[in-house]
């Protein structure tokens, strides 16, 4: 067999991101975020990131505390579960460090279909009466055809890098999602190049039985990771629940100027690099 | 004396907004809404579907409602998977009945606030944003909004910044329940203990009062419902709903 052109490890995936890169984040507030990923780009000391994903929480809150991150491209950001706003995302808005574009969750997946298909911009439904698109300089337009509203238009959205937290990779990088994709459909489609981290390593021959469940086929992935854990504190259904406890240390530990606790706490930091 | 709570009020009087054969989803950061459509389904004799942003459809909880509105805990026993794309799709092609979703300001034309408190530029708060609501709001059949707090900091007449403008129909708080009529928030019913004096110094915007009648008490089937969601009780600390102190 040949070497697996795809595999790396989380050190050697970040190492390849540079700083000012824009970042499209995959998963949904709490549930399967790349967060070991994301932990990695703090210990590498990355700046100026741009980040982008329709509902961030515990990932950009944390990149925000880091001092990681200049530009955030979001429809809505908070904590969730019972834990309500995102305090580090708060400070670094209010106080002027982080430059949002605000957006709903649709507009901003508009913006990554028309990257993904390749042309300048894409209709979207609703957003009338909205001050977001005054806000964003978003434009409308009469239907050409003559029939109807007036639509509006979100440019194109196309990062970088699109880094998603998957059920199952291969060697070859195909890369399979239970339950919800969430956004990350649209996402892998819209990046310059899709990284992977994966929960477990499976055989080609497990993808080769079920091909459906491919979310991301393994010639569009540049790099994936085995990060067992990876999406944790958050959850990865149905293997394992979000960790409310480490959430709630967080929480209160990065509200006192620290992270460290936390950080060493992570299950990336605790067990060797995985093969 | 009502049997109601003031979280028990929030959450029945958002599930009675539910209707039968519509659709109806439940977001994220929503945890009064996934309880009100659970309650719904659980003390209701008719069926609707109920989509929600795990990607649920008609779900049928196994275990312990999930802290979080959306959690995979959500698509349990569903038969599908109805993910963000295909119901945001949805709901801009006209198949959206009823949307519960979340504001942090509301205006007496049901517009509403999410973004800041404050400049939009220089925020004295940045609030979570538009979510679903900018691109829902307008191309739903019905919104439904619901606010812990009754406040006039919350229920204002003019916005710091208009995130989203539409079909809000009703919003639902601890004192009463607001119904849009031609075009402006009404008092359509308040909470037993609760007096429309009370209501409007309360309310930060003018609203009409003239057809509020005292809500209807909770059923034996509802508060039930209700019991069997929130056993512990743990919902209702985390919601800490308290009524305002000019009131009951």
């Amino acid at each position: 067999m040949t070497p697996s052109e795809k595999l790396t490890n989380l050190e050697e995936m970040v190492a390849a991101i540079p700083h000012g890169a824009s970042i499209g984040l995959g998963g949904s507030f709490l549930h399967r975020g790349p967060f070991a990923f994301v932990r990695e780009l703090i210990r590498q000391g990355k700046r100026d990131l741009e980040i982008i994903k329709a509902s961030p929480g515990y990932d950009i809150d944390i990149l925000c505390r880091a001092g990681c991150v200049s530009r955030v491209r979001a429809g809505i950001v908070a904590m969730e579960g019972n834990f309500g706003l995102a305090g580090g995302y708060r400070k670094a808005i209010e106080s002027g460090a982080v430059r949002l574009e605000e957006h709903s969750c649709m507009t901003l997946t508009a913006g990554l279909r028309a990257a993904g298909a390749g042309v300048p911009f894409m209709p979207v439904g609703g957003v009338h009466g909205s001050q977001i698109a005054e806000i964003s300089g978003w434009k409308k337009i009469a239907d050409p055809y003559g029939g109807g509203d007036e639509v509006w238009l979100i440019p194109a959205i196309r990062p970088d890098f699109a880094v998603i937290h998957a059920h199952a990779v291969d060697r070859d990088g195909n890369a399979r999602v239970e339950g919800s994709p969430h956004w990350d459909r649209a996402l892998t489609r819209a990046a310059r190049k899709v990284l992977v981290t994966a929960e477990t390593l499976a055989r080609p021959e497990s993808f080769a039985e079920r091909p459906e469940l491919t979310l991301v086929p393994g010639f569009m992935t540049a790099a994936a990771v085995h990060a067992p854990q990876g999406a944790w504190p958050g959850s990865l259904a149905p293997v394992y629940d979000v960790n409310y406890e480490a959430v709630a240390k967080y929480v209160e530990e990065s509200a006192d100027g620290s992270m460290s606790g936390h950080m060493a706490a992570a299950p990336e930091a605790k067990q060797e690099e995985p093969a | 004396m009502t049997s109601f709570t003031p979280f028990s009020y929030v959450v029945i009087n958002l599930a009675r907004l539910i209707r039968p054969s519509e659709v109806t989803f439940s977001g994220v950061n929503s945890t009064l809404p996934m309880l009100a459509c659970l309650v719904a389904k659980r003390a209701y004799d008719f069926n609707f579907t109920w989509l929600n942003v795990a990607g649920g459809v008609d779900a049928e909880l196994a275990g312990p409602v999930p802290l979080s509105s959306g959690d995979a805990a959500l698509t349990a026993g569903s038969r599908s998977i109805f993910a963000n794309e295909d119901f945001y799709d949805l709901c801009t092609r006209g198949g959206m009945d009823l949307c519960f979703l979340g504001a942090s300001q509301i205006d007496g034309t049901g517009a509403t606030n999410n973004s800041v408190i404050g400049d939009w530029d220089a925020p004295k708060v940045r609030l979570p944003g538009g979510g679903g609501s900018a691109v829902m709001m307008p191309t739903l059949k019905r919104a439904a909004t619901w606010r812990t707090e009754h406040s006039t900091r919350t229920l204002v007449d003019t916005l710091f910044f208009q995130t989203a403008k539409g079909n809000l129909q009703s919003v639902v708080t601890p004192m009463c329940v607001f119904d849009k009529r031609e075009g402006r928030l009404a008092v359509a019913s308040h909470h037993p203990d609760v007096t429309l004096d009370e209501i409007r110094a309360a309310t930060g915007f003018e609203t009409d009062m003239s057809q509020a009648v005292p809500t209807a008490e909770p059923t034996e089937a509802e508060l039930a419902a209700l019991r069997s969601l929130d056993p512990d009780g743990r919902f209702e600390a985390d919601a800490a709903i308290r009524m305002p102190e000019t009131a009951a």
